[in-house]
């Protein structure tokens, strides 16, 4: 079946495409720039002469990063951070979101309000590190995971994808005996695949983008994620850090070395999203469009 | 930058509280220890940021080698590092040391977060006496009393000086220019004949060599027994004026305002400028980078440019870079001292500062030379953990690691001599105890000032108005600075 088109719409097909091709390579050029910086030799990039091509090909760089006990302890570290942080928000955001989600859960109103207030107001950092400390947190990895397992705004999407799913299904669970437990991980879940892969994406996300927690929290060195690491590599490279410190600047990461790790810091994340795509684009549609 | 401002306000606030009565919950109190110092204590140090492990680095082992103390290093970020040490401090984290930057001395002393050290040194510091002169500990002094050991870096040596393009020099039948006019000359003849950008830089270097051509040398200068801020002085019209004409007619890089460092060693070592001034720090990656893009290309130094009377002089600030002090909260106030004294006895301090001879380092001419890479391998992060130099042998062995690179010596010790050739005027204030109006507005007013010279240059404000600028940068803190500079000055007993 073919639908004709007509000019203007042939037009305004031609102009997005070619409008979207333009942002797609404006948002893949300082990826290609800083590849080829981190494939050149040092000496071009402190000339400038590197653009989208590598001069002076080498990869020394992505064998100096890939030995360099920092970027591994800290890598192992955002991985573990990602996986335990993510398994744990998605486990505690389902079993808060199942129940809100139910009707028949009595004062749920105001349940849900109280979960709503935190988006709006928080303590504020200083109670926070406060309360990390008491708690003897401070220092330690679960202080990086703990404080965000229940994001409200996650948890309001798995709600409602959760009320959107047919009463039908939870009372002839019922009718069959089962819990309310049984029914969330038999039922509900796996029908509920597509918004747990989007959820799980955000979380992984969060938890691996997040260096401020890390800042205010770590000051360890071996449990520092890896983009925190990457901000102190960054920022101890400026002129700005530099400046009256001549031992520092004695000791400045080349910057070819400061592109390979940004790519190799990167680029886990990027592995991750082809596999989740898929569901990623129906769970964002949850409660958009209903059947 | 909201945030910075949240944080800055909620640290406000934390003080605040804390100064309200600290209860203090959690501290740890290790009693536990660690099997070999046993019979010391562990301390719990807090560093500056530095990018490598503290913990795991060959100095930490061969601290608690020498000295006997078990040590744990922690690092401020490299970022937000004054919140955090605030937030740490407000909490009364049990750090037994800090090694901190001037401004974050001075806030913590005056908050009463240190401790005073006059009777620890007495009692346990005979080495950190001896090692540290006078006029040092004049600038960790306050009301009379010592707050923090200081940490002169390396001595008296100067870090930036033009270089330029000779073999362009050379094409063109230019001579090394000598004073602003002829410094003038040549920039006109290499922008007419080469068509590159005659001179660049960065927004931080303004004031250096030119500057001091015009008789602006510190930010602090001294007349007949008086400070004057640079912004005060008669000479900064004369200065703006030269830059001003430099601008307009293309010999400065238009883009000098936005200009980072590196930025400006990508123009220069790219070929598009002819003019830099450069750190010798800067030297290797930028030589090797000009000899790649430009394999004739042939760098020389330009001798520091004399004033219209003939007098070449360079400005030098000889501040203290770090303080390390003892936080009222540390439990092992006393074993502390007694760790820095530990360091500072004379064959420890010098096999930290460059090792062991014939493994780390050789004495070539009485002078002290790295082996490399075990030097680099074990010592590179050496000053990251200096609690306090021995002033009188620190800048003979500091030197060892400039001699790390020919290139980065060539150019240390060209610009040394230069300097050395020319006259070293050195910053008054330099060793001035903290003073709470100057700490107060320095950061400000340096900002405005910069601000302002950039209007100047760019022709964007008229240099006619210079006097209503100052007035400004007087009611904004300036008059208040100024007088309280001199308030010491005198009662130091002006220029000794």
């Amino acid at each position: 079946m073919s639908i004709r088109t007509s000019l203007s719409e042939r037009l305004f097909n031609g102009c997005n495409i070619a409008f979207f091709i333009f942002f797609g390579l404006v948002t893949l050029l300082p990826f290609v720039n800083l590849t080829a910086k981190s494939l050149s030799s040092e000496a071009a990039v402190v000339s400038g002469s590197v653009n989208l091509w590598p001069v002076g090909f080498q990869l020394g760089t992505y064998q100096y990063v890939l030995e360099d006990a920092m970027f591994l302890t800290s890598l192992g570290n955002s991985v573990l951070l990602a996986v335990v942080g993510t398994a744990l928000g998605l486990f505690v955001t389902t079993i808060t979101a199942y129940p809100l989600s139910r009707l028949r859960l009595r004062g749920r109103k105001w349940l849900l309000l109280m979960f709503v207030f935190t988006m709006l107001f928080s303590g504020g950092l200083i109670p926070m590190y406060l309360l990390m400390q008491a708690l003897g947190l401070v220092n330690t990895m679960p202080a990086l995971f703990l404080p965000a397992a229940i994001n409200v705004f996650n948890l309001l999407i798995i709600k409602n994808y959760f009320e959107a799913l047919p009463d039908s299904l939870e009372e002839s669970a019922k009718i069959d005996g089962a819990s309310n437990v049984r029914t969330l991980f038999r039922i509900m879940l796996p029908l509920s695949l597509p918004v747990m892969a989007t959820i799980a994406l955000f979380f992984a996300v969060y938890f691996w983008n997040d260096y401020f927690t890390a800042m205010i929290y770590i000051t360890n060195q071996d449990l520092k994620p890896l983009q925190l690491f990457l901000k102190e590599l960054l920022v101890s490279s400026s002129s700005e850090f530099l400046k009256d410190n001549v031992d520092a600047a004695l000791n400045t990461t080349p910057q070819s070395i400061q592109a390979a790790s940004i790519l190799l810091a990167t680029l886990p994340i990027l592995l991750v999203y082809p596999f989740l795509q898929k569901y990623f684009v129906k769970g964002v549609l949850v409660g958009s469009v209903k059947g | 930058m909201k945030r910075n401002a949240m944080i800055a306000l909620a640290i406000a606030c934390m003080l605040v509280l804390a100064a309200c009565g600290g209860n203090n919950g959690a501290s740890s109190g290790d009693g536990g220890g660690n099997a070999e110092g046993a019979e010391e204590p562990e301390l719990r140090m807090l560093m500056q940021y530095s990018l490598f492990d503290p913990n795991e680095d060959y100095m930490a082992k061969a601290i608690t080698e020498k000295t006997g103390f078990p040590v744990k290093y922690e690092m401020l970020p490299a970022e937000n590092a004054d919140e955090k040490l605030n937030l740490m401090v407000a909490n009364k984290e049990d750090f037994d040391l800090m090694k901190l930057s001037a401004p974050q001395f001075f806030k913590l002393a005056t908050a009463g977060a240190l401790e005073p050290l006059d009777e620890l040194i007495d009692s346990y510091g005979a080495n950190v006496k001896a090692a540290i002169k006078e006029p040092s500990w004049q600038s960790s002094t306050i009301d009379g009393q010592i707050y923090a050991v200081p940490e002169t870096g390396s001595g008296i040596s100067i870090g930036e000086e033009l270089i330029v393009r000779q073999d362009w020099m050379d094409e063109l039948g230019l001579e090394a220019p000598t004073t602003p006019d002829e410094l003038y000359t040549v920039l006109k003849t290499i922008k007419d004949e080469k068509g590159v950008i005659p001179l660049t830089g960065s927004k931080d270097a303004i004031f250096g060599d030119i500057s001091a051509a015009f008789g602006i040398h510190n930010a602090w200068n001294e007349t007949d027994g008086t400070l004057a801020h640079k912004a005060e002085l008669p000479q900064m019209k004369d200065f703006l004026t030269y830059m001003n004409k430099l601008y307009s007619e293309g010999l400065l890089d238009s883009e000098m305002p936005i200009n980072t460092t590196p930025k400006a060693i990508e123009k220069f070592s790219s070929g598009q400028a002819a003019m830099f001034r450069m750190a010798w720090w800067n030297a290797p990656g930028l030589v090797k980078a000009l000899e790649q893009s430009a394999p004739e290309s042939e760098i020389a130094v330009i001798p520091y440019l004399q004033s219209a009377e003939g007098a070449a002089e360079v400005g030098i600030s000889t501040a203290i870079t770090w303080y390390i002090a003892i936080p009222k909260a540390s439990e092992n106030k006393e074993a502390a001292m007694r760790f820095l004294d530990a360091k500072l006895a004379d064959d420890v301090f010098k096999s930290l500062a460059i090792g062991e001879e014939g493994v780390h380092h050789e004495v070539k001419d009485g002078k002290y030379f790295p082996i490399l890479p075990k030097f680099n391998d074990d010592l590179n992060n050496g000053s990251a953990y200096m609690t306090g130099t021995n002033e009188h042998t620190y800048p003979d062995y500091w030197q060892a690691r400039v001699r790390k690179d020919p290139v980065l010596q060539h150019y240390y010790e060209t610009f040394q001599a230069n300097a050395e050739a020319a006259e070293i005027i050195i910053d008054p204030m330099s060793t001035a105890p903290p003073i709470d109006a100057v700490s107060r507005n320095t950061q400000k007013l340096n900002k405005l000032l910069t601000d302002a010279v950039i209007m100047f240059i760019s022709g964007s404000r008229d240099i006619a108005e210079y006097d209503q600028f100052l007035e400004q940068w007087h009611a904004e803190g300036g008059a208040e600075m100024v007088a309280s500079a001199n308030e010491w000055y005198q009662s130091a007993g002006a220029g000794e």
